[in-house]
C-alpha cells in the first residue's frame, strides 16, 4: 500500500494562496475556513528585510495527537497515511483541535449551507443548479471511502462536527492529485507515495535537506518542507485573510 | 501537434516535480464526456451527532448527502475569464452544473494550473447579483442609478436609436471604450469598423508608457521582458514577480518560467520601493524612491561606458549611435537617391561624412569638423550627456548607494558576456544573458524617457534581440508606429478630442482621463467635438481609473451611455443609460493567443454552460446591436469586418446578408485554420502549433536583422517636435521631455509642501485583477480590503499602529488641492519609510460584497499637467501625507 505524503517547495512557492482556493471550492469548505492555509511571513528590519511564504496543510502526522484524543474513533489514522475524520461518527467535543499543534481543525458552528458566500438561492441559479448549495457542489463528498467506506471527504456537511484537510482522499482515491498540488502555478506542492523510490517525493528526500513543523512535538508530520527555513520568533505574518486560523 | 502537447507537458512534468502515474491529472484525459458510477451514498439518513447542538436541521442530512447517484460527469475545455492571458481550463460538470475550473494541462500559458482567481471565478458566475436582464435608467445621471427591467428588443432598440442620432453627424462622436478586450477581432476591429466609432483602451494606466518608448527606441510593441530560458541576470524592476506577471502576460507563465530560472540559477535584483512582490525571489533588493528610475538608469548608462561594456559592432551596425549630430541638435544628412535625405555617418578611411549603411566601419565616436561646423556621432553625444549622471549624483536622487549602483552596472556589465555567441535552432546568434523586466511600471511623470534609458542599458551591451537577452514581443514584429515615430506630426488646432497629432501630445497613447479633462474644456485644447455617445465594453473607468473626479467631470458630458457589462459597474451606476448584461464564461470568444513566448498556441473560450440569467456573450451582443443600428449585413457591415478581422475569404466567408451564430463564425474561422471546425476546440481547448523559430524570436535572428529596424539611441524627432510644439505656444510642461537622448529633471509631485512628506503608490495584488474581482467573495475573503502599508518607524512617527484607521491625503504640487480617503494602516518592513503603499482593487460600491473594503488609491491620484507623461499616460505617483482617522468624524 502506498503512504502518502506532500513535499513544499519553499524555494518555489510564490505565496499566491491559489491552493487555498483550490482546496475550498474542491471541498466546498464554508467561509472563513480554509483547510489549507499559505503564510506570508517577513522578519528582518528595513532594509534588511527577507519574505518567505508557508503553505501549511493538515500535516497527517504518523503521530497524529488527533487522533489519540477522539473519544469515539471519528478521526483515524489510515494505513495509507491519511489522517481523516468519520463525519457519522464525529461527536464534536473538539479534543482534536485542542490536541493538534498546527491549528487545522475547523468546527462547524452552524449548517454549513448557511455560510456560503453568496445568496445562491436565487430562483435564476437554482434553475441551472437544481437548487443544490453551494451550486459548486461537489458530489464526490458525499461518497464513502476507502476500505472501511466511512464518510470521511469534504467535511462541510453537518453542523457540529468537525473538518480539516482530507488530502483530498476522494481524488486520491480516484488517482487524482489533491486539489491544491493539481492548480499550483508552480509546482511547489508535491504529492505521492513516499514509499516509492522512483517517486518525486523520495526522489526530493534523498537530493535535498528538509524540515518538518514543530518537529519537537513528536507528531512525526507528512508534510516536508524544501527549501527556506523554519520560521522564527522573528516572523510576523503580514497580508491576512478572513480565515478561522 | 499531439506530439508537441505531449512534449510540453512532459517539460513540465519533469521540471516541476509532478508526481508520475497512478497519481494523473485527470485534465490530461481530455474525454469529452464519461459516466461515473458512483460507489452508494445511501447510508443512514440521520447524522451522527449533530443533536449536540440544536434543533431539527441538525439532524437532517444536508443537499450534500442527497445527491442521487449515478451522475453524468463530464469535461468541457474552455479559457480563464477574469485575467488576461486568458488561461485555459477544463470545467467539471456534475449533470450538466459545472462545480470546479481546473488547468488545462495542454495550454502552453498556464500547463495545467490555475491562480487563486482562475479558481475562484466560479463564484463569480454563479453570483445573484449579476446584472439579470437588460436595463434601462429611470433616474438622472450622476448618482446611483434606479433601474427598470426591460427586452433585449427594447434596449438593443434604444442603443441604437441614440447611437445613429450620433453617426449620422458625426460617427468619431461615438465612442468605444474597452478594458479588456478578449476578442479584438470582433470587438474593437469589426465592431468599431462597422459603426465608425472611435475608441479608447486602458492602455494609459497599464504600461503604454513603456509600449511607446520600445516602438520609438527598437519598433516593438511591448515593454521589456527578459528571454527567460537564457536570461543570468535580470534587473526585475517594478512590482510584477510575485503579484502579476511578464509583459502581456497575466501572471502564471512568467512565475514558471521564472522558477524555472532561478532553478539555473538566474539573480533577481529587484529595484522597487517595496519588496513585497519579489519576495524571497529577490537577490538584491535596491528600495527606489518613487518615480526615480530614469536617474537609475542613466547611471547604469554612464557606468556601462566608463568601464566600458560596449558591444560595438551592435550599436555601429544596428543603432543610430554612429550617425552624425550637428551642433544644432539635428542629424547630419546627405543627398540619396533623387530627393531623398539619407542620415550620414563618419567614414574614418575618407575622413568625411557619407550615407548611413554604405559602409561597413564608421567611426562610432568622435568629434569631426564638416562644412565648416562640427558633428559628433550620436554615440559621442550620448557619451557627453550621461558624463555627469554618477552613481554618486543618482545616489541623491533615488536613495540607492553610489557603490550598490556601481556593483550592479558590473554585474549586468559582466554577465553580459558581450561577445559570446550562442546556436539556436542552427543559427549562431550573440548571447547577453542580462535583461530588464520593466512591465507596469512605466506609467509614472518621466515613464517614456525612463524605459527608453533602460532600453539603451541593454543596448550598449548589445542585450536587446540576443539570446538571454530583452524580449518585447513574442515575435520579432515592428510595429505600425515606428515609422511614423520617426516624424511626428505635431498639428494645428483645431485637434480630436484624444488630442492625437497635437502640440501637447506629439506621441499619444490615447488616455481616458486626459479625454475627460478635454470634454469637460475642450476650448482650453482646441479642440471643437466632444463624443456624445459612449459604449462601455468590460471597462469601469470610475472604479479603476484615477482621477475619479476628473473621469466624472468628462462622463457628465456624455448624452448616451450603454455599459456592456455583468455586473452593475460603478460607472454603469452612474453614468448608463442602458445596460447590456453580457455573459462571463458562458460564450463563444477569441480567438486567444495561447503562447507562453516559447511556443506557438490559439485558443478559443468555449461555453461550460448556457448564459446565466438573460446575459449574452459580447459576440452575440454585437451581432444584434449592429443589426439594430443597420450595419450588421452587406459591404463594411459588421459581417464584412469579421470576415477580413479573421480573413475568412472563398468559402469560410460569411455570406454577407445572413445573420450566423457565433458557433458558426468561429466552425468557419477553425476551417480556415486548417481544422475539422470548432468542435476541435470544443474537444482540445487549444491549438498548439509548435515552438517558435529562433529566426522569428531573436531580433539578431529574423531576416532583416531587427526587422530593419534601426535602433534609436538618439532620438532626433522628439527634439525636432520639442521644437515645433514651442512654436505652436505649448506650455513647457508639455514639451520639456520631448528630448532627443534621456534627461533627469525634478518631478512635479516632488515640488509639493513639505508637509505631505510621503509618496504613494499603488500596486496590483495576487488574489485581484484590476476592479473586476474584489465583488467575487472567495477573493474579497482572500484579500479582504483596502489598506496602506507603511514602514514601522514612519508609522511610529506618526503613533499609527497595525490596522488603525488612517487618512491618506494627496496634494496637487500644480493646482494646489487636496483629497483624503480613509483607510487601514498595515504596518510592513518591506517598504521604503518615505513611500506608502495601497493596492488598487477596491473603492467599489454596487456589488454587496464590496461594502467596508475601504477606498482606492485611484480616488486620490490626480489626471493633468504634471501628474501623467509626456506620451499622454497615467502617473501613479503623489505625496500625500498619512495621519491617524481615530477620534475624526
Amino acid at each position: 500500500m502506498a503512504k502518502y505524503a506532500m513535499a513544499v517547495d519553499l524555494d518555489r512557492c510564490q505565496g499566491c494562496r491559489a491552493c487555498m482556493e483550490a482546496c475550498k471550492i474542491e471541498n466546498n469548505t464554508v467561509q472563513s475556513v480554509f483547510w489549507m492555509y499559505v503564510f506570508r511571513l517577513e522578519s528582518g528590519e528595513y532594509p534588511d528585510t527577507k519574505m518567505s511564504f508557508l503553505p501549511r496543510p493538515c500535516q497527517h502526522c504518523d503521530n497524529a495527537p488527533c487522533v489519540k484524543v477522539c473519544p469515539v474513533g471519528a478521526r483515524y489514522k489510515r494505513q495509507d497515511g491519511l489522517v481523516l475524520t468519520d463525519f457519522e461518527r464525529c461527536i464534536g467535543c473538539r479534543y482534536c483541535e485542542l490536541a493538534c499543534p498546527y491549528g487545522v481543525n475547523y468546527f462547524n458552528w452552524t449548517k454549513p449551507e448557511r455560510r456560503q458566500y453568496l445568496d445562491f438561492d436565487d430562483p435564476g441559479i437554482a434553475a441551472v443548479t437544481g437548487g443544490v448549495l453551494p451550486p459548486y457542489q461537489n458530489p464526490d463528498l458525499a461518497v464513502k471511502h476507502g476500505e472501511e467506506q466511512r464518510l470521511t471527504a469534504g467535511g462541510g456537511h453537518f453542523k457540529g462536527v468537525m473538518e480539516k484537510c482530507t488530502f483530498c482522499v476522494h481524488r486520491v482515491e480516484k488517482g487524482l492529485q489533491p486539489a491544491c498540488v493539481a492548480t499550483c502555478p508552480v509546482g511547489a506542492l508535491v504529492f505521492g507515495d513516499v514509499e516509492d523510490e522512483s517517486g518525486e517525493v523520495a526522489r526530493m528526500l534523498r537530493d535535498r535537506a528538509h524540515f518538518r513543523l514543530l518537529e519537537e512535538a513528536g507528531t512525526r508530520p507528512s508534510v516536508m518542507y524544501f527549501g527556506g527555513a523554519p520560521p522564527t520568533g522573528d516572523s510576523k505574518e503580514i497580508e491576512t485573510v478572513k480565515a478561522r486560523v | 501537434m499531439a506530439c508537441e502537447q505531449e512534449e510540453a507537458r512532459g517539460r513540465r512534468n519533469g521540471a516541476l516535480g509532478v508526481v508520475p502515474p497512478p497519481i494523473g491529472r485527470w485534465a490530461l484525459k481530455l474525454t469529452r464526456r464519461r459516466f461515473i458510477q458512483g460507489s452508494a451514498a445511501a447510508g443512514a439518513a440521520i447524522a451522527g451527532s449533530g443533536f449536540l447542538f440544536g434543533g431539527l436541521d441538525s439532524i437532517v442530512r444536508s443537499p450534500a448527502a442527497k445527491s442521487q447517484l449515478p451522475f453524468v460527469e463530464d469535461f468541457i475545455p474552455t479559457m480563464c475569464w477574469v485575467g488576461k492571458q486568458d488561461c485555459g481550463m477544463m470545467a467539471r460538470r456534475i449533470d450538466g452544473r459545472v462545480v470546479k475550473f481546473e488547468g488545462l494541462a495542454g495550454n502552453p500559458r498556464n500547463a495545467g494550473t490555475l491562480c487563486p482567481k482562475g479558481q475562484a471565478q466560479i463564484g463569480a458566475i454563479y453570483d445573484p447579483n449579476r446584472v439579470k436582464t437588460p436595463l434601462i435608467r429611470t433616474n438622472p445621471k450622476g448618482t446611483t442609478g434606479r433601474w427598470r427591467e426591460v427586452s433585449w428588443n427594447e434596449a438593443l432598440a434604444l442603443t441604437a436609436e441614440k447611437v445613429n442620432e450620433v453617426r449620422a453627424r458625426s460617427p468619431k462622436m461615438v465612442l468605444w471604450q474597452k478594458g479588456r478586450s478578449k476578442a479584438e477581432k470582433f470587438y474593437d476591429d469589426a465592431f468599431v469598423n462597422a459603426i465608425g466609432s472611435s475608441k479608447l483602451g486602458h492602455g494609459a494606466y497599464c504600461s503604454d508608457a513603456g509600449y511607446r518608448a520600445l516602438e520609438y527606441t527598437i519598433g516593438l510593441h511591448g515593454v521589456q521582458h527578459p528571454d527567460m530560458r537564457s536570461t543570468n541576470y535580470l534587473l526585475a524592476w517594478g512590482w510584477n514577480i510575485t503579484n502579476a506577471g511578464g509583459n502581456k502576460f497575466c501572471w502564471i507563465t512568467w512565475p514558471q518560467q521564472l522558477v524555472a530560472a532561478r532553478e539555473r540559477g538566474m539573480k533577481v535584483v529587484h529595484i522597487d520601493p517595496r519588496l513585497r512582490s519579489a519576495g524571497p525571489f529577490a537577490d538584491t533588493w535596491l528600495p527606489i524612491k518613487p518615480g526615480t528610475d530614469l536617474a537609475l538608469a542613466l547611471a547604469l548608462c554612464q557606468q556601462l561606458i566608463e568601464m566600458g561594456y560596449l558591444d560595438r559592432p551592435y550599436l555601429t551596425t544596428y543603432t543610430n549611435a554612429p550617425h552624425l549630430v550637428g551642433d544644432d541638435g539635428l542629424i547630419l544628412r546627405l543627398p540619396g537617391e533623387g530627393d531623398e535625405m539619407v542620415e550620414a555617418v563618419w567614414d574614418p578611411a575618407s575622413a568625411g561624412p557619407v550615407r548611413a549603411g554604405s559602409i561597413e566601419s564608421p567611426a562610432l565616436e568622435g568629434t569631426f569638423e564638416h562644412a565648416g561646423g562640427s558633428c559628433r556621432t550620436a554615440f559621442e553625444v550620448f557619451k557627453a550627456h550621461v558624463v555627469g549622471y554618477t552613481p554618486e549624483w543618482a545616489a541623491d536622487i533615488t536613495g540607492i548607494a553610489a557603490g550598490d549602483i556601481r556593483t550592479i552596472a558590473r554585474d549586468f556589465g559582466d554577465h553580459a558576456m558581450i561577445g559570446s555567441t550562442m546556436v539556436v535552432d542552427g543559427i549562431e546568434i550573440p548571447y547577453r544573458p542580462v535583461s530588464i523586466m520593466s512591465y507596469h511600471m512605466a506609467q509614472q511623470e518621466l515613464g517614456f524617457q525612463a524605459l527608453r534609458a533602460m532600453t539603451i542599458v541593454t543596448m550598449l551591451v548589445g542585450a536587446v534581440g540576443a539570446v538571454g537577452g530583452v524580449m518585447s514581443d513574442f515575435t520579432w514584429k515592428i510595429h505600425k508606429n515606428y515609422e511614423p515615430f520617426g516624424d511626428l506630426r505635431v498639428d494645428d488646432p483645431p485637434y480630436d478630442f484624444t488630442l492625437k497629432n497635437s502640440k501637447f501630445f506629439p506621441i499619444n497613447t490615447g488616455f481616458p482621463g486626459m479625454v475627460a479633462k478635454v470634454m469637460a474644456d475642450p476650448g482650453r485644447y482646441g479642440v471643437e467635438e466632444i463624443p456624445e455617445v459612449a459604449i462601455l465594453h468590460m471597462v469601469n473607468p470610475m472604479a479603476s481609473f484615477p482621477d475619479r473626479k476628473q473621469i466624472m467631470e468628462g462622463y457628465d458630458k456624455f448624452k448616451f451611455v450603454a455599459v456592456i457589462s455583468p455586473w452593475l459597474s460603478e460607472t454603469a451606476d452612474y453614468y448608463a443609460d442602458v445596460v447590456l448584461p453580457s455573459a462571463t464564461i458562458e460564450k463563444y470568444e477569441g480567438p486567444i493567443n495561447a503562447s507562453d513566448g516559447y511556443i506557438d498556441a490559439t485558443a478559443l473560450r468555449i461555453p461550460p454552460m448556457e448564459p446565466l440569467f438573460e446575459s449574452r456573450g459580447e459576440i452575440d451582443i454585437y451581432l444584434d446591436l449592429t443589426e439594430a443600428i443597420g450595419t450588421l449585413f452587406g459591404e463594411g457591415g459588421y459581417l464584412d469586418e469579421i470576415n477580413k478581422g479573421l480573413t475568412l475569404e472563398g468559402e469560410f466567408a460569411l455570406p454577407l446578408y445572413v445573420k450566423p451564430t457565433v458557433r458558426e463564425i468561429f466552425d468557419r474561422w477553425a476551417r480556415s485554420q486548417g481544422l475539422e471546425g470548432v468542435s476541435y476546440f470544443e474537444e482540445h481547448g487549444v491549438q498548439v502549433k509548435g515552438p517558435i523559430a529562433a529566426d522569428k524570436r531573436y531580433g539578431y535572428a529574423v531576416d532583416p536583422p531587427f526587422g530593419g529596424a534601426l535602433h534609436r539611441l538618439y532620438g532626433e524627432s522628439l527634439l525636432v517636435a520639442q521644437r515645433t510644439m514651442r512654436d505652436k505656444g505649448a506650455e513647457e510642461i508639455y514639451w520639456q521631455d520631448y528630448t532627443a537622448l534621456p534627461t533627469w529633471r525634478q518631478l512635479t509631485f516632488d515640488r509639493s509642501p513639505p508637509e505631505y512628506d510621503l509618496t504613494l503608490i499603488s500596486y496590483k495584488q495576487i488574489e485581484h485583477k484590476q476592479s473586476r474581482t474584489s465583488f467575487v467573495p472567495l477573493l474579497a475573503e482572500l484579500s479582504p480590503g483596502s489598506r496602506v502599508d507603511i514602514n514601522p518607524s514612519t508609522a511610529a512617527a506618526r503613533a499609527i499602529g497595525h490596522g488603525d484607521p488612517v487618512w491618506v491625503e494627496s496634494q496637487n504640487a500644480i493646482t494646489g488641492e487636496t483629497r483624503r480617503i480613509e483607510s487601514v494602516a498595515a504596518i510592513t518592513s518591506s517598504i521604503r519609510p518615505d513611500t506608502v503603499g495601497m493596492p488598487h482593487h477596491f473603492g467599489l460600491w454596487t456589488h454587496p460584497v464590496n461594502r467596508g473594503q475601504g477606498a482606492s488609491p485611484n480616488e486620490i491620484f490626480y489626471t493633468g499637467e504634471g501628474y501623467m507623461g509626456q506620451t499622454a499616460d497615467q502617473s501613479f505617483h503623489v505625496k500625500v501625507r498619512v495621519y491617524p482617522a481615530r477620534g475624526e468624524g
